[in-house]
């Protein structure tokens, strides 16, 4: 193997890391959100430094890579690829973060579980989790076959979201004492439907790498 | 570990290398870029003795290979290169044997050990990955491989001799894109065992291949600094200008 | 006048001025061979001259010509190719070495009866050989020496310094070098060089005229003292000092058709090896 290719696959890797990282971090957000589990939600807040240092080094090794090795075609996409999937994880974890922090504020434990339920948060999660770890299949086995599927689950999570402002509008008009809480809910799932919207821009990264078809701002994805 | 100290070299009156000082590590490739005539080939070859062989020229300064002054009058010349290989810029295989033309160091040194120089030719040839394209022909004119497998052979013909050092003199700058990246591939992998100096026009390659680039410009070292820095963010803007192209 | 029609004026002027030298070699050698082939005989190749020249064949002059190639060759090959070594491998490009080449230019140029007066005081008188197949070789060794110096020469700066440098560089001496690469490398070119200047010696008639050339001499030599007989000289001798010119007429076109022979192996020889040897 050409020890250029070499490089790449190293860079590749250390995105496959930080994927996994972003992805446990969603994962216990979204337990210690459920659960309020405090204790889980400053892991989750503690281990954002490391998200932030991949980037950084994912960001450095692809500028080295692109200074020393001026990558053309496929392999130039691939490192313009791997340099906005690694800031849109990031932000991801940013978002995870997020709602950690909510937990750990403890604001308001009194939000019932069933509510919970009935906003179908943990469906939301489950499905930007699914999404996530999907596009890392999509990248790692160079398959774009998932791409549509990726995408249409972010209409899911849509869809959740602007049914859960209803909910909730007709909730707290019941109960007024819990607008604060209400109103930090719908924040967190505000940031749960983001990080489903930076997932499909990820699929589209991934598809501008794979098949060089520019998805961007196009409206024509199913 | 290989060391210039203040080296001024001239042609005749003419001053083509001016005060130059660096430290060349184990086990790395350095580059040497800079526009032609800069000094940088004749930097190299500073290195094995080669501009002894050009008349009417003089040399200050102090060229150390491992801390040892290789222009002092106890060193023998031709002990010298055999520890410092080169490769050049066209290659140049003898009209020999493909197997002849990578004992040829071995011969000259003496070695008659036919069992020790069969071992040798395959191991340089391994090394030199050249060994799967030329094992059923070794009998064969060396003339009959193509220009990149030529150049492959004459670097197995400067590993036969077991050098610590290969100082490389545009090795690649005759050869088709396929062939100069089998050569980087091999200089990529060779500087696991071996100390490489190499020249390049081209600053491409020498970003490919090396890690510390040096930067000669009218026979002044601008700047020698780690290849990602250089290619990334350089101290000098003389530097800069050359690498994106501005210069001149 | 356009490009075209100059270019074509020009060509057919070249080209007869090619066909006119050409058809003048092959007039001389037509000429001879018409009036030489008649007596051309393995009694002509193998007896000495009889009936004061207008018999008999050319046996002693065949051998004397052999044996003065062979005697220069020796005394020509080994100083020659040697100097040529010295000259174009070691001896770098100084004052000296420019004034010796441009001698040796100069040695080449010294017309070959100037050759023959000098071998014939230094060789026959001062240093008492007499004439001799010794002295002729010498004589014309000397002769020959510039072209074989300057053949080699030529023949060992055609191989690419690259050689050398890599050479060099892989920690072989100058000796090394010059002995296993350059030389064997050259070495077809040399053998040509050699060749012909063996073609050269073996024409040559006035070095030999005072150092070694007998008028008639029907016996072998035995020695490097002896006198021998040499083709061309004999030529000239039947030519305008025989006994009877007319009648030993078709003798001198028969020696001239045999030494025209002889260069004219040789110099196919020189191709043929030229060819043979190239290597690379």
């Amino acid at each position: 193997m050409k020890h250029t290719e070499e490089e790449l696959i190293f860079i590749k890797e250390e995105l496959s890391q930080m994927w996994r990282l972003v992805l446990s971090q969603v994962e216990k957000a979204k337990q210690s959100f459920l659960n309020n589990d405090i204790e889980l939600a400053r892991e989750v807040a503690s281990r954002e430094k490391r998200v932030d240092s991949f980037e950084l080094k994912i960001d450095s090794d692809c500028e080295n890579y692109i200074a020393l090795y001026n990558p053309v075609a496929i392999d130039l996409r691939l490192v313009l690829s791997l340099i906005k999937i690694s800031s849109t994880l990031e932000r991801i974890a940013d978002f995870a973060e997020g709602i950690a922090r909510y937990v750990i504020e403890d604001a308001c434990k009194a939000l019932a579980n069933d509510l919970k339920e009935e906003l179908r948060v943990e469906t939301m999660f489950d499905t930007v989790i699914e999404m996530l770890s999907d596009s890392y299949v999509a990248l790692d086995s160079e398959n774009t076959r998932l791409s549509g599927k990726i995408l249409s689950k972010d209409e899911t999570v849509d869809e959740i979201y602007h049914n859960a402002v209803k909910i909730l509008a007709n909730y707290l008009r019941n109960n007024p004492s819990e607008i604060e809480c209400g109103l930090q809910t719908i924040l967190v799932m505000r940031k749960i439907e983001r990080i489903g919207d930076h997932c499909s821009n990820i699929v589209e990264e991934i598809v501008f790498y794979i098949d060089a078809k520019v998805l961007k701002h196009s409206n024509d994805h199913e | 570990m290989i060391e210039a100290k203040n080296v001024n070299f001239y042609y005749g009156n003419f001053q083509a290398l001016k005060d130059i000082s660096m430290v060349m590590d184990d086990h790395t490739v350095t580059a040497f870029i800079g526009p032609s005539g800069c000094g940088k080939s004749t930097f190299l070859r500073l290195f094995n003795r080669m501009n002894e062989l050009i008349a009417n020229t003089r040399l200050t300064g102090e060229c150390l290979v491992n801390g040892e002054n290789i222009y002092q009058k106890s060193i023998d010349v031709t002990e010298l290169r055999k520890k410092i290989g080169m490769v050049f810029q066209k290659p140049n295989p003898f009209p020999q044997s493909i197997f002849e033309n990578v004992a040829y160091g071995l011969r000259v040194d003496g070695v008659k050990d036919k069992h020790f120089i069969k071992q040798r030719v395959e191991e340089s040839l391994v090394s030199a990955a050249l060994w799967n394209e030329v094992k059923d022909k070794l009998k064969k004119s060396a003339f009959e491989l193509s220009g990149g497998q030529q150049q492959r052979l004459c670097i197995a013909r400067a590993l036969a001799i077991s050098p610590s050092i290969i100082l490389m003199d545009e090795p690649a700058s005759a050869l088709d894109p396929i062939s100069t990246s089998k050569i980087e591939d091999l200089i990529h992998v060779l500087k696991k065992d071996y100390t490489i100096v190499i020249v390049t026009h081209n600053m491409q390659q020498a970003a490919r291949v090396s890690d510390k680039t040096g930067f000669f410009m009218l026979g002044t070292l601008i700047e020698y600094n780690d290849t990602r820095k250089m290619f990334l963010n350089p101290e000098k803007e003389e530097t800069q200008n050359y690498i994106t192209g501005r210069f001149g | 006048m356009n490009k075209k029609t100059s270019q074509q004026i020009a060509f057919i002027i070249f080209r007869i001025l090619g066909i006119f030298v050409v058809g003048i070699l092959f007039w001389i050698l037509g000429f001879i061979i018409y009036n030489g082939i008649g007596v051309i005989s393995w009694k002509f190749l193998t007896e000495p001259p009889s009936e004061g020249m207008t018999g008999g064949g050319i046996f002693p002059a065949i051998v004397g010509t052999l044996c003065l190639i062979a005697g220069s060759s020796i005394v020509a090959f080994p100083l020659g190719i040697l100097s040529a070594i010295y000259t174009s491998e070691y001896a770098g490009n100084g004052y000296i070495i420019k004034f010796i080449r441009i001698m040796t230019n100069n040695l080449g140029g010294i017309p070959s009866i100037i050759f023959g007066l000098f071998g014939m005081s230094l060789f026959v008188n001062t240093l008492g050989f007499g004439d001799s197949i010794l002295a002729g070789s010498l004589t014309l060794g000397l002769l020959c020496l510039p072209l074989v110096i300057r053949t080699t020469e030529e023949a060992l700066k055609a191989i690419p310094d690259s050689f050398r440098t890599g050479s060099l560089a892989l920690g072989a001496s100058k000796l090394q070098t010059v002995n296993r690469i350059i030389l064997p490398m050259a070495f077809p070119n040399i053998i040509t060089g050699l060749i012909l200047s063996i073609g050269r010696i073996s024409g040559e008639t006035a070095p030999i005229l005072f150092t070694v050339a007998a008028y008639f001499l029907p016996k072998l030599p035995t020695s490097i003292f002896d006198q021998v007989m040499a083709l061309p000289y004999h030529l000239y001798v039947i030519a305008v000092s025989g006994t009877d010119l007319e009648a030993s007429r078709p003798i001198a076109y028969g020696t001239a058709l045999v030494l025209i022979v002889i260069v004219l192996i040789m110099n196919l020889m020189a191709s043929f090896l030229r060819r043979k040897l190239k290597k690379y």
